[in-house]
């Protein structure tokens, strides 16, 4: 037994993510087409601004069902959500200060 | 005496330890790449906020049926590979090997495809610098879009093209027996890629390919 983590399954390789059903993974593979579907379809009916919204929101999901499911953040450590999670994070600070920046800038005449 | 034994390097209390140093290292890899695609969507939101119609009509001269069908490649592809990891956790090696082989012709599928579309463009005139032959009041903004769709398209193929590399390497490892259910960090690692890659083009499908389709 390792004395620092005395309340962990008996370290050997297999105590990493447990094997998903087979069932589990062609289930994600249908949400992920049937969510492409969507997708597509979707962005073919006008909606204004709510056809981005649309967009974006479904590559979300699918983006979310890859990370959860096929790269088992889902069943993995802890440690593993949380460089994922700051990954995504700093890409949101990114993209929303650049933008942030863009949409609030006024143009200053200068004074002469 | 298993294929692990022979794997562990020093440094590491046992195999346990070895694979979350791994799997860490992996994830930090992806992050930075994460970041390292973030940038160009972040210059495509920049620019996409300045030029919206320019934007919208440069996204219709895009193969969206094409798009379409990329996607739905990618995404089954990932799931293949998914699938071979579990294969292997299970022992089974030689289903693991067809699936790896079966994820790197996806991917190599989806290079072809790609390529078809660069053809196109290349015949409608559409790439800045090259061959660029659009008229029109949004021609000089629209170059923009091309410019970020050749970039964001050109790494995201460079990266498929590595994915399809190491999956083969790991296709031939797997055959090889190297892996079994005690040891496969290396295939999980080259999946984890794999599916990274798939998650930028999730994202570039939507920005590239379904801009002002219902106008």
């Amino acid at each position: 037994m390792n004395a620092r983590a005395p309340s962990r399954q008996p370290r050997n390789h297999r105590s990493g993510p447990a094997p998903p059903s087979l069932r589990s993974n062609l289930l994600v593979l249908a949400a992920l087409l049937v969510l492409l579907g969507l997708s597509a379809g979707s962005a073919l009916i006008p909606m204004g601004a709510f056809n981005e919204v649309a967009n974006l929101g479904i590559a979300a999901m699918k983006a979310l069902l890859v990370l959860v499911f096929f790269m088992r953040l889902k069943s993995d450590s802890a440690l593993l959500r949380l460089v994922a999670g700051t990954g995504f994070a700093w890409l949101a600070l990114l993209i929303a200060l650049s933008l942030a920046d863009l949409l609030s800038r006024q143009n200053l005449l200068p004074p002469w | 005496m298993n294929a692990s034994a022979g794997h562990l390097r020093e440094q590491f209390d046992d195999s346990v330890q070895q694979r979350e140093a791994s799997t860490l290292g992996m994830w930090t890899f992806l992050a930075t790449e994460v970041l390292f695609f973030g940038v160009l969507f972040a210059g495509y939101a920049f620019c996409r906020v300045i030029f919206p119609d320019a934007f919208a009509e440069a996204s219709r001269h895009t193969d969206m049926l094409l798009g379409t069908l990329e996607t739905a490649v990618l995404l089954s592809s990932s799931c293949a590979a998914a699938l071979a990891v579990r294969e292997v956790q299970l022992g089974g090696r030689r289903v693991a090997t067809w699936l790896l082989l079966i994820t790197a012709a996806l991917g190599i599928a989806f290079l072809a495809m790609h390529g078809l579309e660069y053809v196109a463009e290349y015949r409608e005139g559409l790439i800045p610098g090259i061959r660029y032959t659009q008229h029109g009041p949004h021609a000089a903004s629209m170059q923009l879009f091309f410019c970020l769709y050749y970039f964001i398209t050109g790494f995201h193929g460079l990266h498929v093209s590595i994915g399809v590399g190491l999956l083969l390497a790991m296709a031939w490892r797997t055959h090889r027996g190297a892996f079994d259910q005690d040891y496969h960090t290396p295939l999980e690692l080259t999946a984890l890629y794999w599916h990274l890659v798939d998650i930028v083009w999730i994202f570039v499908y939507p920005l590239i390919y379904l801009v002002g389709r219902a106008a």
